[in-house]
């Protein structure tokens, strides 16, 4: 059987992994684009954001949880740059997806029902920030040849993945606030995060084989 | 944190937990391994029609009439030569070039229609040999720009096969070479 071309949860591809291959020096604004969209169409990332604001009703809440986040994975997406610390992207983007099914079990008070503990949701959220930042590293490491404009490329490359965090959740949240005025957001929270934990299951699954037969 | 009318029970978060592996093994192992990969652990793949989803496309058919060509360029050190086809977008060709020293190439294209040296490049490198195919983006002239840069004259060999209808030398700055044209064909004055 002839597998195809690999799948990654959402790889850079055809013109736009040609064109960082070729950057040589700054170029802020190509980079603050993929960095925006990347985060618009990362449903790994996506879901995940959804897992943690899913129970909070408070937008002081969303804003601390999403800034845990952010600094989580700012950090390695840096550091990871910088320093050429590159992980197996296809581990790393299995992690990211059982972050998201992470996030499905805790919501549904999992931890407490299942293992009688509680964990910090905080720390979590700060941890698995850490490890999507290693994942945008190891993506745009894949790609990024030249160190000629490299600080300014992956700064770029972070303020766009912001912006695009910030108009993706602005979607999420006004949804969210939405369906929380219905009687069916109790009703169908449960299954909500059941089906994230599909979601998430199901990404770490197409990682985990990907991982076998192409690395 | 979750504030659920009445927080599930230990079996009930087990079992969706289960239910949820289990759904997402499903679509996995029953379309997305067979679509994307294709695999078909569980004939499903067969059945619903998506194997060939996950298989690549062999055979491409192409127009235009298929060519074979062989140049050999002589470069002496700092001189340069650029060598041109032109292309359909689509049309594709298989190359292989070797030159007997260091070169620094660029692989570079200029679409029909575009401002006087307008081109993008596709590949740059200093290496001494290179191998592969090209498929043109968009109709116009492509080609290698290769400078020698040693310090012994060099020969570079290149063979191409494919779907191009012209190929030649285009700008250079070399001593072997005697009718100065640009890319377009157009004479160009001649650089010392």
């Amino acid at each position: 059987m002839v597998a195809a071309a690999p799948i990654h949860a959402h790889p850079m591809e055809g013109s736009n992994a040609g064109f960082v291959q070729s950057v040589d020096g700054p170029a802020p604004g190509p980079f603050l684009y993929l960095g925006a969209k990347h985060m618009v169409t990362g449903y790994d990332h996506l879901l995940f954001l959804v897992g943690v604001i899913f129970f909070l009703y408070r937008l002081k809440d969303v804003v601390l949880y999403v800034s845990l986040f952010t600094l989580g994975h700012s950090l390695t997406l840096l550091f990871g740059v910088l320093g050429g610390v590159s992980v197996n992207a296809y581990v790393i983007d299995a992690i990211i997806g059982l972050s998201v099914v992470y996030k499905g079990f805790e919501n549904i008070n999992g931890f407490e029902r299942v293992f009688k503990v509680k964990p910090n949701t905080r720390v979590a959220v700060l941890v698995f920030g850490l490890f999507h930042g290693l994942g945008l590293a190891t993506k745009l490491q894949e790609f990024m040849v030249s160190e000629n404009g490299l600080v300014a490329n992956i700064l770029s490359f972070n303020v766009g993945v912001e912006i695009g965090q910030i108009l993706a959740l602005t979607g999420v949240v006004a949804l969210l606030s939405f369906w929380r005025t219905r009687p069916s957001f109790l009703a169908y929270g449960f299954a909500a995060n059941s089906v994230l934990m599909v979601g998430g299951f199901l990404l770490a699954g197409i990682q985990m084989v990907g991982f076998v037969l192409f690395s | 944190m979750p504030e659920l009318p009445t927080l599930p029970s230990r079996s009930k978060v087990l079992i969706t937990t289960g239910v949820a592996l289990l759904t997402a093994a499903a679509l996995l192992f029953g379309a997305i391994l067979p679509a994307e990969y294709g695999i078909d652990p569980l004939g499903t793949g067969r059945l619903l029609g998506l194997l060939a989803l996950g298989q690549a496309q062999p055979f491409a058919a192409e127009t235009g009439e298929y060519r074979v060509d062989r140049a050999e360029l002589k470069l002496y050190p700092a001189e340069w030569v650029e060598y041109f086809y032109r292309l359909d977008e689509g049309s594709s060709m298989v190359f292989t070039w070797d030159a007997t020293g260091p070169v620094t190439y660029n692989f570079h294209a200029s679409p029909d229609g575009a401002p006087p040296g307008y081109a993008e490049s596709f590949d740059a490198q200093e290496k001494t040999q290179g191998h592969g195919t090209y498929t043109a983006p968009f109709s116009g002239i492509h080609g290698w720009y290769w400078e020698n840069v040693g310090t012994e004259e060099i020969t570079i060999t290149l063979t191409t096969s494919g779907f191009y209808t012209s190929a030649e030398i285009g700008r250079f700055r070399a001593a072997g070479y005697k009718d100065l044209t640009d890319i377009r064909g157009n004479p160009v004055p001649s650089v010392p």
